[in-house]
């Protein structure tokens, strides 16, 4: 399958480390890439549920194009939002819609979450999509 | 100490994320020796077919070898009655059914603590709800049950529902205490034994509490078995809960009777790989100095917590002597899934969350805590690879 190039740089990224620490570490500095959404707008509407730490994202569509803004407490689920937020951000909603969640196991990176954390990335990777449709 | 008694559990030969296993999740389940896994394994290749009903050579030893585990946990605990459940949470739910339906009307009191795991919180509150029983927590201070509270719940209870040693803090409760007052007071006790078996030797007659729930795989056993320890009043006062096969001694169109002994609590094909597992553990763990090894992790478990300290962690435990070797901490800003994910990639399984007592997280004013649980086969080299494994997450997240 192919995927867009934000998402294959970070496939291959992910393909190049052997060591599951240094992944992991990996991860985390993807949570720098979300913009972030503060905490004065979590509420319960954009709650992730499902995720054992706290996660929120909120899908905003301008003119046609996508943007996100998420925050987690927990830094891996932060990197997992800030690799959606590659992804998704700036994108067409058809583009948004093509995408499927399997990037992320193809990364190698949903391997080395537990099923909670993984049910979490699915969850916010759906609750994205719905939002989308939404705005159509 | 440890390590050599490792040789006798296969799963510590293997490599987690290239590293050597260091298993400290062991308040959630320990880790099972050759002898349980042979035991389960020749029940299925040579002794497979149900028991208590055939005559046939099979069935012969398939009930000699499941009714093993159950002599043993009478022999070991002392106990006239031990029912056999699915584990802790079944055994509870089998008091709340089995007694509490019967012996419990509107407006009696049971209490409980605010220590208490989901499994002794949430049958109470479903037969409240069915029952109109009140229900009286007695509160958590600075870790340790408010015993003058506890007299003050206790009066007018019937019954008395604690743990006997804390899953989230190791702290093992005053229970001879509490089954004196309780007691006196005219209340049964039913003592959540889930953490304190598997560290300490339990007379359950000599100790006098009603009712003792356990589960074997907190005790190298099988998952999926458990145990009702029951004294003979709290016996006679019970009936039957689940309806079927083996818990019955005539059934007619009109009506059944039922048996006298345990498996009138016992409907349906029982448990029988896991009762030859758990019949092994109970031997297996026979043959360990329980005493002189809980002392041991003890020693451990107040070393890594006072080092925890020092590293700028908050440790929840208090590890003094008769509690369990648990040890609870935080982080100030690294969130405990983080920290248990970066221990994992270094081969170390440590426990994260709630530990199914949000009550109690809730009094200590957290969401969750890292907990490193050690037990028999756990040594100083664990503590020391444990300890370090801390020291490269807090540089990484430095």
């Amino acid at each position: 399958m192919s995927w867009p190039k934000a998402v294959q740089d970070i496939i291959d990224e992910f393909q190049d480390i052997e060591d599951q620490f240094e992944r992991l570490e990996v991860l985390m500095d993807f949570s720098e890439e979300v913009d972030e959404l503060p905490v004065s707008e979590w509420n319960e509407n954009n709650l992730v549920k499902g995720c054992q730490s706290i996660a929120h994202v909120v899908v905003v569509v301008n003119d046609g194009i996508v943007h996100m803004k998420s925050a987690a407490d927990a830094k891996m689920v932060q990197g997992l939002q800030g690799i959606l937020s590659i992804a998704v951000n700036g994108s067409t909603i058809q583009q948004v819609l093509d995408l499927t969640p399997d990037f992320a196991e193809e990364a190698g990176i949903l391997n080395s979450l537990t099923p909670s954390r993984s049910n979490g990335f699915r969850t916010m990777f759906d609750m994205i999509q719905r939002e989308v449709r939404e705005a159509i | 100490m440890g390590d050599s008694m490792k040789h006798d559990f296969p799963i510590f030969s293997r490599l987690i994320n290239g590293r050597p296993l260091v298993y400290l999740d062991n308040a959630a389940t320990t880790q099972k020796p050759s002898c349980v896994i042979d035991a389960m394994s020749h029940y299925y290749s040579s002794s497979n077919a149900n028991v208590h009903r055939a005559v046939h050579t099979l069935a012969g030893e398939a009930t000699e070898g499941y009714e093993r585990c159950r002599t043993l946990l009478k022999q070991m605990f002392n106990s006239n009655y031990a029912v056999i459940t699915s584990g802790t949470t079944e055994a509870i739910n089998l008091v709340s059914h089995a007694w509490g339906s019967h012996n419990l009307k509107a407006g009696d009191v049971v209490v409980l603590t605010e220590m208490e795991h989901h499994s002794d919180i949430v049958p109470w509150q479903m037969l409240a709800e069915k029952t109109a029983i009140e229900l009286r927590y007695v509160p958590v201070e600075n870790g340790e049950l408010d015993m003058d509270a506890f007299e003050v719940a206790l009066v007018g209870a019937k019954l008395v529902c604690m743990v006997h040693t804390s899953n989230v803090l190791g702290i093992r409760n005053p229970v001879e205490e509490v089954i004196s007052k309780s007691h006196s007071a005219g209340a049964r006790v039913l003592l959540d034994a889930a953490q304190a078996v598997p560290h300490e030797s339990i007379n359950f007659h000599e100790l006098g509490a009603d009712f003792m729930a356990f589960s074997a795989h907190k005790m190298c056993g099988p998952t999926g078995i458990g145990a009702l320890l029951v004294s003979d009043e709290a016996f006679s006062e019970m009936e039957p809960f689940m309806g079927g096969g083996d818990m019955i001694e005539t059934v007619t169109l009109e009506g059944s009777t039922y048996q006298t002994n345990e498996h009138r609590f016992e409907a349906g094909t029982p448990r029988i790989a896991e009762g030859f597992g758990w019949a092994a553990a109970l031997e297996w763990l026979s043959s360990v100095d329980l005493e002189s090894h809980h002392e041991r992790l003890l020693k451990i478990a107040n070393r890594v917590a006072d080092q925890l300290r020092e590293k700028g962690m908050t440790v929840y435990s208090s590890l003094r002597p008769g509690d369990a070797a648990v040890v609870s901490f935080t982080h100030p800003t690294i969130h405990p899934e983080d920290f248990a994910r970066l221990l994992d990639a270094q081969g170390i399984a440590v426990r994260t969350g709630h530990h199914c007592a949000q009550p109690l997280m809730q009094k200590l004013g957290i969401s969750g805590t890292i907990r490193a649980s050690f037990y028999l086969y756990n040594d100083d080299q664990d503590a020391d690879i444990f300890l370090s494994g801390i020291d490269r997450v807090l540089e990484a997240m430095a």
